[in-house]
């Protein structure tokens, strides 16, 4: 009964013995496949798991006003991210996501398809700018899914919202087709200027992005710093805005459409430049949202988007006279003292063209039809000659380019000539002489940008100095936070007549004193102040039966108010151009914003200056809220 | 006490501390900078009670343990029975006691009991044959906690009977023919049991087998992250506590069923081999005490006890490098765990006291 006697017994053990270390033959077999033969393959996938480049974003430059105040300050902000490696695919685990994030499942598997296809650098952005509870909550839902991130990153903040929304623009991520064009110059998730000067002055402010090779977890945290090369913060420049002026100028415009520009007589800086309605740039930082779209993009009426005193084109009306006036006196065909008689209307080629003033204006001299307005003083200047001597004159003092101020798409304003009219009407290439007359007012094909005109009133004032507009003021030295000026850009100068111009000055100083919108009493009182010279203008939107009519239009179809002019009178600092859009007379509705802009900078400025020296920092505006905490 | 130390058989104790240090070493380094920091201290402790139970078990008469077979069998199925009612539902799954906050598995003590049973009830007839009707008993005896084990769900436990049931009737005699005709059924079982008996995630697991890398984050995950942890030992591996599968917590679930991985990562194809060895030194030695054992109730359960612990070691060890599917059977010595633990060293005890009759007799 001996087990150990039975054959078979034994044959069949002896056989499993056989069979337990083939066993182990046979994992040491696939132990060496994977270790030994497929080692390198291996190797590559653990390290391409463990180690990460990462970029560091550089910082870009503040943005402060010419007197220091911050207008785009850098804030440390959070996101919570999925690196573009780490993209969940199954839709069970979207959907579990969407409901720890509480957001629509359809909505970020769409997000997720489409951050796949459009191929950018930077990770998906699932959350922006988390707060106190956002972090709370990124934390609690990152065990579940440990695909999650949250990715420190340096965030603009534009302290004055919408203060100079236009002027400033606003930054994003580089677009694909301009990386692909110039690879040299961007890389793949690169921030960039979208607009404004963040766009002009992009090579100005951006710094050079750094990188990381790092030693990530399963959780993607940071566990080993392989080495870095930092990332060089990019400079702090001084724009030639005054941000008390710019508050103003939004101030007045108020709940109105329209432009202003204010330029500094000295170099042709720009001191303000208000587009309204403006947009808040800080609404752009995040990904298009609803309420941006609501806001701006829908918007067509008012085309928020639309940097108007750059790229608006608006029929001058009067301000325009005083081009008409100079190009006469230059051609010799009128002097200060040539007067016509205003009857209200005149005829010219069968048709009757309407003074402002039914009864009419009388008999006038220049100095008088200038502050007047006469409309008839100045058909008659035109009908006296032809467009191209306007156009000449204007060509001369470079009126017909663009002001070529640094910022982008620019347009260039547009004064009608016989060689215009074949390229802009190849139907009907023949210029009309009525149309002269209409130009005469500056109606008809006569488009202006308010930074061009403001532009022609600083030639006014300088008596012949075409400034460049410009907002680069300088660089703020990073030692001593010292503003460092860069030269102003060159102005061409092209000397006006002294006596051309005494008559041209003392019509504007007249308009102010005595004429159109000296009528508004609250023009006198500051005139009184401060002596300051302009020209009112009120530009026809669409044409009236009559003034019953007019008042029963819609307000959009109600003209244009305009006032460009230059203060004090004596020795001028400032020229500036306002346009109130569907405003009616320019003297009511344009004159009084101009009028305040001219109390700011030659009064309140000097008796009352915000309280920040230049290079110190002090925000003028209510500060953000608390950012998010370490 | 020097007595008790004598009864130990020196070759196999010397393979059980190797592979305790080795499985000791893997834990350390995986629980390191994780809430488990301390799982080898927690397993040392295992393995030393498991150690003392060794010893006491080595110098009782095995023919007297044999003797309490049945009422232990008796008593197991209760405890299985039991468990499916009062046990702790963990992840899906209803398979622990928790007595004293230690969660204690039936199932791992159940397929030992079983094996002893059916060692002895086939051991205490005639040999070199098997009668239909033992045949058929030793099934029923084996399929019935495999049953109640597949309740809870745990089919990797319920599939680790499977050795008893093939091998001992083997031993005893069983025909070719026979055999043929139970790898047919087993076959045919398995088609069945595809089609109505497993559950959508054990059809998941098997079909991850076919394809690990189809889903990076989804099941397959966790074979690939093993794969990329073994591949990446190389030769001599990344050296201890250095893996960074493992340190940086890419490799899954590394204090239980990944642990070879760490091992594999940091030590290399070098400790792959050495651990290899020692555990076919192990198996060698188990069925040594096969061949030696003095009545054949001894020598089945020695043989059962080398189809267990293969099978233990095929699949964790080729599930952990992708050439199995991922069954969830921890390997012996390596994989943290109370009741495993203690269930192996009861085995071993039990052939210890086989080897130490077979000496003095």
């Amino acid at each position: 009964m001996d087990p150990r006697q039975r054959p078979l017994l034994r044959r069949r053990l002896g056989a499993f013995k056989a069979m337990t270390w083939s066993l182990v033959a046979f994992l040491v077999l696939i132990y060496a496949w994977l270790q030994l033969v497929r080692y390198w393959e291996f190797k590559q996938l653990a390290l391409q798991q463990a180690v990460k480049i990462r970029p560091i974003p550089a910082p870009r430059g503040l943005v402060l006003d010419r007197n220091g105040h911050r207008l785009v300050d850098n804030r440390r902000a959070l996101h919570l991210v999925i690196q573009r490696e780490d993209l969940p695919t199954r839709p069970e685990v979207v959907a579990a996501l969407a409901a720890a994030l509480q957001v629509d499942p359809q909505a970020l598997t769409r997000k997720i398809q489409s951050y796949r296809l459009a191929g950018k650098g930077r990770p998906l952005v699932l959350k922006e700018n988390l707060d106190e509870a956002g972090i709370a909550l990124a934390e609690r839902i990152r065990a579940r899914f440990p695909f999650l991130s949250v990715e420190v990153a340096p965030r603009r903040v534009y302290l004055g919202d919408e203060l100079a929304g236009h002027v400033l623009g606003y930054v994003g991520e580089v677009d694909e087709p301009l990386m692909k064009a110039k690879p040299d110059l961007y890389h793949l998730g690169e921030t960039i200027g979208k607009e404004g000067f963040e766009a002009s002055g992009n090579d100005k402010l951006k710094g050079v992005d750094g990188q990381k090779r790092i030693l990530v977890d399963q959780l993607g945290t940071e566990v080993a710093n392989f080495g870095q090369e930092d990332a060089t913060a990019g400079r702090s420049l001084y724009l030639t805005l005054d941000a008390g002026m710019q508050k103003i100028a939004q101030d007045a415009m108020g709940e109105e459409a329209g432009a202003v520009v204010v330029l500094d007589l000295r170099d042709g800086g720009v001191l303000a430049m208000y587009s309204s309605p403006s947009y808040d740039p800080n609404l752009f930082l995040n990904r298009l949202s609803q309420d941006m779209v609501d806001r701006y993009l829908a918007n067509n009426l008012t085309r928020p988007m639309v940097n108007r005193p750059i790229q608006g084109i608006y029929a001058p009306g009067s301000t325009f006279k005083l081009l008409v006036a100079l190009a006469a006196l230059e051609k010799g065909i009128a002097t200060p003292q040539t007067a016509i008689y205003c009857a209200g209307k005149k005829n010219y080629y069968g048709r009757d063209f309407r003074c402002d003033k039914p009864t009419g204006h009388g008999s006038l001299a220049m100095v008088q039809a200038i502050a007047q307005s006469c409309d008839v003083y100045f058909y008659e200047l035109a009908s006296r000659m032809d467009v191209d001597d306007i156009y000449a004159t204007a060509e001369k003092y470079g009126l017909t380019e663009r002001t070529g101020i640094d910022l982008p798409q620019e347009k260039r304003t547009r004064i009608p000539s016989r060689a215009w009219k074949k390229k802009a009407a190849p139907k009907d290439p023949k210029w009309y002489a009525g149309e002269t007359i209409s130009v005469g007012i500056g109606q008809g094909a006569v488009g202006v940008t308010p930074l061009g005109l403001a532009r022609f009133y600083a030639l006014l004032a300088t008596k012949g100095k075409l400034l460049t507009p410009h907002l680069f003021y300088g660089f703020r030295d990073d030692q001593s936070n010292e503003l460092q000026m860069a030269p102003p850009p060159a102005f061409k100068d092209t000397p006006l007549d002294p006596k051309h111009w005494a008559t041209l000055d003392e019509g504007l100083a007249e308009v102010v004193q005595s004429g159109t919108a000296g009528a508004n009493p609250f023009i006198r009182e500051i005139a009184k102040l401060v002596p300051f010279s302009g020209k009112t203008g009120t530009a026809q939107v669409a044409t009236f039966v009559d003034k019953a009519h007019y008042a029963r239009q819609a307000k959009k179809l109600k003209d244009h108010a305009l006032f460009a002019g230059y203060a004090p009178r004596e020795n001028p600092q400032i020229a500036f151009a306002v346009v109130v859009e569907n405003a009616g007379f320019g003297s009511t509705a344009a004159a009084p914003v101009a009028a305040k802009l001219v109390k700011y900078w030659c009064l309140d400025r000097l008796s009352n200056p915000l309280p920040a020296p230049r290079g110190k920092m002090v925000d003028p505006f209510t500060p953000q809220p608390a950012e998010a905490p370490e | 006490m020097r007595e008790r130390f004598r009864a130990l058989d020196s070759r196999l104790l010397w393979v059980i501390l190797a592979l305790i240090a080795l499985g000791t070493l893997t834990l350390y380094s995986a629980g390191r900078n994780t809430p488990q920091a301390s799982i080898w201290l927690k397993q040392s402790l295992w393995n030393l009670i498991g150690l003392s139970l060794m010893l006491l078990l080595a110098t009782v008469d095995p023919r007297r343990i044999f003797r309490y077979s049945f009422p232990s069998y008796l008593l197991g199925l209760v405890a299985l029975a039991a468990v499916l009612v009062i046990g702790k539902k963990i992840g899906g799954a209803t398979r622990w006691f928790v007595i004293a906050g230690q969660t204690f598995q039936p199932s791992e003590l159940m397929k030992w009991v079983t094996l002893l049973y059916v060692s002895h009830r086939l051991g205490s007839k005639g040999a070199d044959s098997i009668g239909r009707l033992e045949l058929f008993g030793a099934v029923g005896l084996v399929v019935f906690p495999m049953l109640l084990i597949q309740r809870q769900p745990d089919l990797g436990m319920a599939l680790s009977f499977l050795p008893i049931l093939l091998l001992i009737p083997l031993m005893k005699g069983l025909r070719a023919r026979w055999v043929v005709a139970l790898l047919l059924l087993v076959g045919l079982g398995g088609f069945g049991a595809w089609k109505v008996v497993l559950k959508p995630y054990q059809k998941q697991r098997v079909l991850i087998f076919l394809d690990p890398s189809a889903d990076l984050q989804g099941k397959g995950y966790q074979v690939n992250q093993s794969r990329i942890a073994i591949g990446s030992g190389g030769l001599i591996g990344k050296g201890f506590t250095s893996g960074s599968q493992t340190q940086l917590n890419f490799l899954p679930v590394k204090t239980t069923d990944f642990a070879f991985s760490v091992w594999a990562e940091e030590r290399g194809f070098v400790g792959v081999l050495l651990a290899l060895g020692l555990f076919g030194l192990l198996l060698s030695r188990i069925l040594d005490a096969a061949r030696e054992a003095h009545t054949y109730a001894e020598a089945y359960f020695c043989a059962g006890a080398a189809g267990i612990f293969s099978l233990h070691l095929l699949v964790n060890v080729g599930m952990v490098a992708g050439a199995l599917p991922n069954k969830g059977m921890v390997l012996p010595f390596f994989s943290a765990g109370g009741s495993s633990t203690l269930s192996f060293f009861l085995a071993l005890g039990l052939i210890m006291g086989v080897l130490h009759r077979a000496r003095v007799k």
